[in-house]
């Protein structure tokens, strides 16, 4: 029996987050960044909506939530007047997960200065679509592909 | 002029996303009833997992921030009952078998190794033992 006991959620980390900020995020970016989209069919300019957003993204995931402005409103302006969270989650997954979004809209910033908007907004719509994803369902692929390399790096580790 | 707009090949593309994402979402919460709901087929739990009467078995994961918590409520709840956990991602073959999906996902099993009870997520956990004790 012992070998199935794991002590491994008792493992000191970063303080756990409200699951509901990152969500919020994510809720922003999708909009937005469809918002953008479309706005686009109509006239020039929208696309910045990619690097303003690549820039909300990265502070969040460089240098904590209290710098992300979608994750500050969150917490400062939304989750005082929300009734506590069911439960906590790991900021480490979600993290990772905007910091993947980031060199996304990163990647799409570059294609619209270079000229090649389709690119741009197919970069940028698969943003959209797995930040809406995660807002709308909570499976977030960034996350999971993050998981992924925690359990190898487990492997590794063992091995 | 409405109705430029509305077709405009970019609204309609827009359109077609959120369809797609609201589908995924119904078609996820259905898969999450089901898996929530009595599930006759679930397998027994190995007897090596269990502490000879009933026992609450915890899938955690390494990054589960909720699952001291859970456990704690648990052995608050019933002291006689054992908490054994299992990371779901090294015991990837039981998570797959009790269609874990999030951690932590917490199975009350009786002497034999039947699934009682199965509960998602701290709220479910904290519904069940207040409408237990009551």
């Amino acid at each position: 029996m012992s070998t199935t006991q794991s002590e491994t959620s008792t493992r000191t980390g970063p303080k756990p987050i409200d699951p509901r900020g990152p969500r919020f995020n994510q809720a922003v970016l999708t909009a937005a960044l469809l918002i953008g989209f479309i706005a686009d069919g109509f006239g020039d300019g929208a696309w910045v909506v990619a690097p303003v957003f690549a820039i909300a993204l990265f502070l969040g995931a460089a240098f904590g939530p209290q710098y992300g402005p979608f994750l500050r409103l969150f917490a400062k302006v939304i989750r005082p007047r929300l009734g506590p969270p069911d439960e906590l989650e790991d900021p480490r997954p979600p993290r990772f997960a905007a910091t993947v979004g980031v060199i996304f809209l990163g990647a799409a910033t570059l294609a619209f200065l270079a000229d090649a908007a389709a690119l741009g907004w197919t970069l940028s719509l698969i943003v959209a679509a797995l930040a809406g994803l995660a807002a709308t369902t909570g499976i977030c692929v960034g996350c999971e592909i993050y998981l992924m390399f925690a359990r190898r790096r487990g492997v590794q580790m063992v091995a | 002029m409405l109705l430029a707009i509305l077709f405009h090949p970019r609204v309609l593309m827009v359109l077609v996303l959120l369809f797609g994402l609201a589908l995924a979402t119904r078609v996820w919460r259905q898969r999450s009833a089901a898996i929530v709901a009595e599930r006759p087929d679930h397998p027994q739990l190995p007897a090596s997992l269990l502490a000879g009467g009933s026992t609450w078995v915890m899938f955690t994961t390494p990054y589960c921030a909720s699952c001291g918590q859970v456990a704690e409520i648990l052995g608050q709840a019933d002291p006689t009952t054992p908490v054994v956990r299992i990371d779901a991602t090294e015991r990837t073959d039981l998570a797959h078998a009790f269609s874990v999906r999030s951690a932590p996902t917490v199975l009350l099993a009786d002497a034999a190794g039947v699934v009682r009870e199965r509960l998602v997520g701290v709220a479910a956990v904290r519904r069940h033992i207040s409408a237990t004790a009551a």
